[in-house]
């Protein structure tokens, strides 16, 4: 009934808009203590252009940009962004994730040096949201096993 | 001008649940995917004009920014498994 076919306007509009979606993510993490939104709803976001690349380009190409592996590693380093901060904390004589003692390397005072540590943990969870995100997506479009897997068990 | 505001909402507020007729006893795929990506365009009007009467429209605007793209990659999901199963 429906012919699958080289999908162009679909493709294009997606290629234009997942950099704006990105940049919109990004101003989301920034502005996550002035205005709605934070790590979280910006990892989402994040997450979600990498949605929309995976279903209009296809599995080969997304998994040449950013793979599984890529991924797994971005939300380990998302994790470790948030616990190094909130270890450093800790090493400064500080409550865990308490902010405030971070003005002592950074060298602020430390209302600023908590305006920081918030946006630093926010950073750390947006990456952390983004790479699971998009890897429980390629896990569940994929069933599991990658195709590059399955050529080789064949 | 408030009142104008008020009249419009309520006005889209029905027309949701017109729109939502066509989502549950609408004819084939396509015209639930559209019917639904309709009930986003609404939403994110109905939400700026809220955030016209809370005086705080660039929050709104923010929220309605992401409504609109998640509206949008979920039709093109939507018509992407259209296009595997059907």
């Amino acid at each position: 009934m429906i012919i699958r076919g080289e999908d162009i306007i679909i493709k294009t509009i997606s290629r234009v808009l997942v950099p704006f979606i990105q940049l919109y993510a990004l101003y989301v993490i920034m502005h996550g203590h002035y205005s709605p939104g934070g790590g979280f709803q910006g990892g989402v976001i994040l997450g979600a252009s990498m949605v929309l690349l995976f279903i209009t380009h296809g599995y080969a190409e997304v998994n040449r940009k950013f793979s599984e592996n890529i991924a797994v590693l971005f939300s380990s380093i998302g994790v470790l962004i948030y616990s190094g901060i909130g270890f450093l904390c800790l090493l400064l004589l500080g409550n865990y994730l308490d902010y405030s003692k971070l003005y002592k390397i950074l060298s602020v005072d430390p209302a600023h040096a908590r305006s920081l540590g918030i946006l630093g943990v926010e950073i750390g969870v947006g990456f952390a949201v983004m790479a699971v995100m998009f890897s429980i997506f390629f896990d569940i479009s994929t069933g599991g096993v990658s195709p590059d897997d399955e050529e080789e068990a064949e | 001008m408030n009142n104008f505001l008020i009249v419009i909402t309520l006005a889209l507020c029905l027309l949701v649940f017109v729109v939502l007729y066509r989502v549950v006893f609408g004819p084939g795929v396509f015209n639930r995917i559209a019917a639904i990506s309709a009930i986003g365009t609404k939403t994110l009007v109905i939400l700026i004009i809220f955030g016209y009467f809370y005086n705080r429209v660039e929050m709104f605007i923010d929220i309605s920014l992401v409504y609109a793209l998640l509206n949008f990659i979920g039709c093109v999901a939507a018509a992407k498994y259209l296009e595997t199963e059907g």
